[in-house]
């Protein structure tokens, strides 16, 4: 990877968010199940990095989005910001402090009132927040959307006369407005087409660069996620089973889950440069509402044996900086077969 | 056509299936465009499509959004929505020809000797009736089976698309399923009749990546096992990869490439082509910026003249301002661009070297 744009420093101590043993629990119509969509997780995000979370749908991850930018009160847990729990600030001081923290969700259309033109979406944010006079917030409207590289007549219109990308790009530029610290960026380029994904990739790593903006970047393509971030994070069932530098997860991965994620994506190659051994695994994922005892992954495990089912694997630190909850992630040549 | 039955020595499988049949295809398309009515006037959203797919043959037919896959396949069963306003060209199956064949000849085909699957299960599954029920419609229609027997043949389609307890299943409605589930009975619905060509439109897109893979293997082993050709339409490069013998490339409503697959990820002809390929982030350095194509598709009311790929390709000349033919390009290879013979395009590269280093190091 001598070629690659080299991935900034990134101080490993200067915490921007903080997360511990977070749950989250979602009482189902009937009030007789409990949905635990998240399930004790607990990381830290480093200021100025990528920090990506990869998981298969109902793998929680999403939940955790929402709850780091406080769009999702916690069930049990906690989350700091900067060292501060912001459930504790008084309300005013509540929502001048979440402008630090923004999303930006998967679907562009579902994202932008369609009646409303382009600029006064990208000015909502500012008009709420009331800083400075209204030509004072047009003009940072407009910036906004000319970092992202849509021109100002862009501004005038509305979203339907809009391709995807664009519409994509002034989700991003509204997110902007604010000068946030960290962008929780969900499915981010999953609706667009392949061509335009690479442009809009190239635009959020521009963004942090100029900006020195913290991402979390959440995906269920492993493609992405390995490319832009530079740690990841494999949820399952409400829970962590990995987390490391990159690298490390996709060239060296710990748990057998991240394996299986790794070799069961397609890869477009011709099949003399794929991989011959393939991981395929049984059934689907459990229900967040009955999930299996022990370790999460245990039914879809080849390698699940009784402890597995006693006991919920500890998250151990099994290289530097590299996270694994599994019983057998630390015997020689796990998973090598 | 000689094209349709060339292959690379590593994806044999197909062929080898179909033996001496390899020389006359199974379906053969010709000069396909379909035109729309719209409010803005007649829309041509496809144009000279031409290909062919041999008997037992897997090919994969991609594209971005918008650029006819999806059309295609479903003209193939004449499955038009109702504003269809022109529909030219000849759809050769097997002596008879689609586009012009009675509805009553359709029919016999439909479901029987061409099935086809698509992106949702849960939209194509009726929720009001078993699983059960909806597999052995087909059969019912088709077939003088009674019902005993078609319940019969449904539970052995069932175990042959992997569900446990077929005979427990088969009276499942289909919310009781799961998503990969749901994706298996449609498979078993599409295969009950033993169709000489499935077409399956998305069958994975909707899936998560440890199903996807399931559902992938399935339909290769079974269309080997099977002989059934297999028609599989997607945007990702990837599932073709792996699953396909050859790749069929639309953009803006016109095959632009049509190769075998391996031949065309390692050395694509046309530019878009390449332009696909090297915009995916497992072929990039990590970190770096990803390449993209510049511009966008064009909207159907403003097809450029000549090469329609030509606004956004970096290769384009004088000559990509003429009209673009289908041209053969020798080892089973055809591509739409007046360059490709100058050009050296990238493609795919290897990455196996770098990370098997990297595997190697003791944790």
């Amino acid at each position: 990877m001598t070629d690659a744009a080299p991935a900034r420093q990134i101080d490993t101590s200067d915490t921007i968010v903080s997360v511990r043993d977070l749950e989250v629990r979602f009482q189902t119509q009937d009030r007789r199940g409990m949905l635990r969509a998240i399930d004790g997780v607990s990381f830290d995000v480093r200021r100025g990095e990528t920090f990506g979370i990869i998981g298969e749908s109902g793998s929680g991850k999403t939940t955790v989005g929402r709850a780091l930018v406080l769009l999702q009160k916690p069930t049990a847990g906690s989350i700091q910001h900067n060292g501060l729990n912001p459930q504790e600030l008084p309300a005013r001081d509540f929502r001048k402090h979440r402008r630090d923290y923004q999303i930006i969700f998967q679907d562009p259309n579902a994202a932008l009132n369609p009646r409303m033109t382009i600029l006064s979406s990208v000015l909502e944010p500012l008009d709420l927040a009331g800083e400075g006079n209204a030509e004072q917030r047009r003009q940072r409207a407009l910036q906004a959307l000319d970092r992202v590289g849509l021109s100002a007549e862009i501004g005038a219109r509305y979203p339907h006369q809009l391709s995807g990308g664009q519409k994509q790009r002034v989700l991003i530029a509204r997110a902007l407005t604010l000068q946030p610290k960290l962008i929780v960026c969900d499915e981010v380029v999953a609706a667009l087409d392949m061509s335009i994904r690479g442009d809009v990739l190239n635009l959020f790593a521009r963004l942090q660069r100029e900006l020195g903006l913290t991402y979390v970047f959440i995906t269920h393509d492993l493609s992405i996620v390995s490319h832009i971030s530079n740690r990841v994070a494999v949820m399952y069932l409400g829970r962590f089973t990995e987390l490391g530098p990159t690298d490390a997860v996709t060239e060296r991965p710990l748990h057998p889950y991240t394996q299986a994620l790794l070799s069961a994506e397609p890869m477009a190659v011709p099949s003399g440069m794929r991989e011959d051994r393939r991981i395929i695994l049984e059934g689907e994922i459990p229900s967040p509402l009955d999930p299996p005892s022990g370790c999460r992954f245990r039914t879809r495990c080849r390698y699940a044996q009784a402890v597995c089912a006693d006991q919920s694997p500890e998250w151990r630190e099994l290289a530097p900086d590299h996270w694994v909850a599994c019983h057998f992630a630390d015997r020689p040549n796990f998973g090598a077969n | 056509m000689k094209g349709a039955s060339r292959t690379t020595p590593q994806t044999d499988d197909a062929n080898a299936a179909s033996g001496k049949a390899a020389s006359t295809p199974l379906l053969s398309v010709r000069g396909l465009g379909i035109r729309f009515k719209t409010s803005q006037g007649q829309l041509q959203a496809t144009r000279g499509i031409d290909f062919d797919v041999a008997p037992g043959e897997r090919v994969g037919i991609v594209g971005e959004s918008g650029c006819g896959k999806t059309i295609t396949g479903l003209s193939i069963l004449r499955l038009l929505p109702g504003n269809v306003a022109k529909f030219d060209g000849s759809i050769r199956f097997d002596g008879l020809d689609l586009a012009t064949c009675s509805t009553s000849k359709l029919r016999a085909v439909r479901g029987r000797r061409i099935a086809m699957i698509f992106q949702e299960p849960m939209s194509a599954l009726d929720p009001v009736f078993t699983v059960g029920h909806q597999i052995s419609e087909a059969l019912r229609i088709h077939t003088k089976l009674g019902a005993k027997e078609a319940r019969e043949k449904a539970i052995e389609m069932l175990r042959s698309v992997g569900i446990a307890s077929p005979e427990r299943r088969i009276d499942d409605y289909p919310h009781q399923l799961s998503g990969g589930m749901r994706q298996r009975v449609m498979i078993a619905a599409a295969l009950i009749c033993g169709p000489q060509l499935l077409i399956a439109d998305e069958p994975t897109t909707a899936l998560d990546v440890t199903v996807q893979a399931q559902i992938l293997e399935l339909l290769r082993e079974l269309s080997i096992k099977s002989k059934t050709a297999l028609m599989l339409i997607t945007h990702d490069l990837g599932v073709v990869a792996e699953t396909c013998t050859r790749m069929i490339t639309m953009y803006a409503g016109e095959v632009i490439e049509d190769s075998p697959v391996d031949d065309a990820l390692l050395k694509p002809l046309h530019p878009y082509t390449s332009g696909l390929l090297r915009s995916l982030p497992h072929l990039s350095p990590r970190h770096a910026d990803l390449p993209s194509i510049p511009g966008r598709v064009p909207s159907l009311a403003e097809m450029p003249a000549g090469c329609r790929f030509r606004p956004r390709c970096s290769h384009a000349t004088k000559a990509c301002e003429g009209e673009q033919t289908l041209q053969d390009a020798g080892g089973g290879r055809k591509v739409r661009c007046v360059r490709f013979r100058e050009l050296d395009l990238p493609g795919a590269v290897d990455q196996r070297a770098e990370r098997s280093k990297a595997v190697a190091v003791p944790q």
